[in-house]
């Protein structure tokens, strides 16, 4: 390649400017009115690509938050001999694995207990990335298409919903999280088939919580009540729990409440999860015809 | 070169997304937008605005935001900083502060404002998470730097040689020792 000059980078990087922000403006243009599968090929693959690096990292990375935490305790212990300290650090390092297993023995057990209980499959998977933009909640588990991962399958923790898989790559998939703007689940206050305070949560910009509107306000709702799915969304099952209510501002006959949901769930501290195969059941088709059509005929 | 920047950028956005499913607060460093500071700070506008479209556009495949947002803004800050850089000296380590706090803000804007544009929803408030970002992005990012400097700097590419240099000297005196 010829050796350019510095005049000439300059008078080049203009051209490179304008083209680029073209093509990036033009990437956003396609991005933004794809709306069948919520996310584009190349990134998927992409996913796909990073996890190979990903999953080392984020189970070194764990390990390394905790031997960070253990130097920070070590320096109170400034007075302790050098033996004792190796001593305890071996202690340490033996209860913190045993710990580390019994915990995730101890969530891998939650997990399965959601698989005895229902009538569907669950893939138990793990979360190696978070979204790399500070904007979004989502996060990338490691498993994909190949483990029968499919778009919009429901993903859950013992504890309740934690949102659905809005990408699929053959061996990660790309979950968005109940707390995102974007993301909804139907879901009744009380219990299912007992109460008619129907509505539809949907994640908040502010702590973590989530927002359920259009429950009608003549509804009893008041705070502690918990909240559950109820299927008509078609993407989450029945009868998983959504969280408790925090807040509420009362409505009218005319106005519905307000109503503030703390998710059941820990979203910022997940490390296995559930996929679940759910399919929903399929609804009847419309009736589409015109009776007045029909009358006209006859 | 070529080999290790791009290997630095790949790096960069990597770690991004790994490292916040470690810690949630490492989301609020840009590493990708750091490289491409540290680069355009090199008074190459064409090899500044290649890396920041590389680099904005592997960070929106891991992202579920709008693709193409972040290589928009950090092509555009890469040649803001790149254009200003050949007529004023920045390249100081003292300098980098305020360039990074400037760009880190400028990208958040110009990210927020191609997602208004085009009617994406941002789920998390504007002033804080741009507040969170530039503050988190300026410490991190020159610490960064001067790591970047190990590698990439004129004195490191000097220190190279002549410790080439060096050692083919040595070589040669011991030849004839021997």
């Amino acid at each position: 390649m010829a050796i350019r000059t510095q005049k000439e980078v300059r008078e080049r990087a203009p051209w490179w400017l304008v083209s680029l922000l073209a093509l990036n403006l033009g990437l956003m243009s396609f991005y933004a009115t794809d709306t069948a599968t919520n996310k584009n090929v190349v990134g998927m693959w992409l996913g796909a690509a990073a996890s190979f690096f990903q999953r080392p990292v984020s189970w070194v990375g764990g390990g390394s938050v905790g031997f960070f935490q253990y130097v920070g305790n070590l320096r109170h212990a400034a007075t302790e001999n050098e033996g004792l300290k190796q001593r305890l650090a071996e202690a340490e390092a033996e209860l913190r694995d045993a710990r580390a297993a019994r915990d995730e023995n101890e969530r891998l057990k939650r997990l399965l207990e959601i698989r005895e209980e229902a009538d569907y499959e669950i893939v138990p998977a793990r979360v190696i990335a978070r979204d790399p933009s500070v904007w979004f909640n989502s996060l990338t588990v490691n498993r994909g298409s190949t483990s029968g991962i499919e778009l919009n399958m429901p993903v859950a923790t013992r504890d309740g919903i934690i949102g659905r898989v809005v990408g699929v790559s053959p061996v990660t998939a790309q979950v968005m999280l109940l707390t995102d703007e974007r993301a909804a689940a139907g879901a009744v206050v009380g219990r299912l088939g007992e109460s008619n305070a129907l509505g539809s949560v949907r994640g908040l910009a502010e702590d973590g919580l989530l927002e359920m509107r259009f429950v009608s306000g003549l509804e009893p709702v008041k705070e502690g009540d918990y909240v559950v799915t109820t299927g008509q969304d078609g993407i989450y099952p029945p009868g998983l729990s959504v969280g408790i209510v925090v807040k509420i501002t009362p409505g009218s006959a005319t106005s519905p409440h307000e109503i503030r949901i703390k998710p059941s769930a820990r979203l910022d501290s997940l490390e296995e999860v559930a996929v679940l195969q759910y399919k929903p059941p399929p609804r009847p088709a419309m009736d589409r015809t015109l009776p007045n059509v029909d009358k006209g005929k006859k | 070169m070529k080999i290790k920047i791009a290997l630095c950028v790949a790096l960069a956005v990597l770690l991004q997304a790994t490292l916040r499913g470690i810690w949630d607060p490492f989301g609020h460093i840009d590493l990708p937008l750091v490289v491409v500071v540290y680069f355009a700070l090199r008074r190459d506008p064409v090899q500044a605005v290649i890396i920041g479209t590389v680099a904005g556009l592997a960070t929106d495949a891991l992202s579920v935001g709008l693709l193409g947002a972040n290589g928009f803004s950090k092509t555009l800050t890469a040649y803001v900083i790149a254009a200003v850089v050949t007529r004023v000296m920045l390249d100081n380590p003292l300098l980098r502060i305020p360039v990074i706090a400037g760009a880190a803000a400028v990208d958040e804007l110009i990210y927020v404002f191609l997602h208004r544009l085009f009617a994406q929803t941002l789920p998390s408030p504007f002033a804080e998470t741009t507040a969170y970002k530039v503050i988190w992005t300026t410490v991190a990012g020159t610490i960064l730097c001067y790591a970047l400097d190990r590698f990439f700097s004129d004195t490191a590419k000097q220190r190279r040689q002549f410790a080439f240099r060096r050692r083919i000297a040595r070589r040669g005196v011991s030849s004839r020792r021997y």
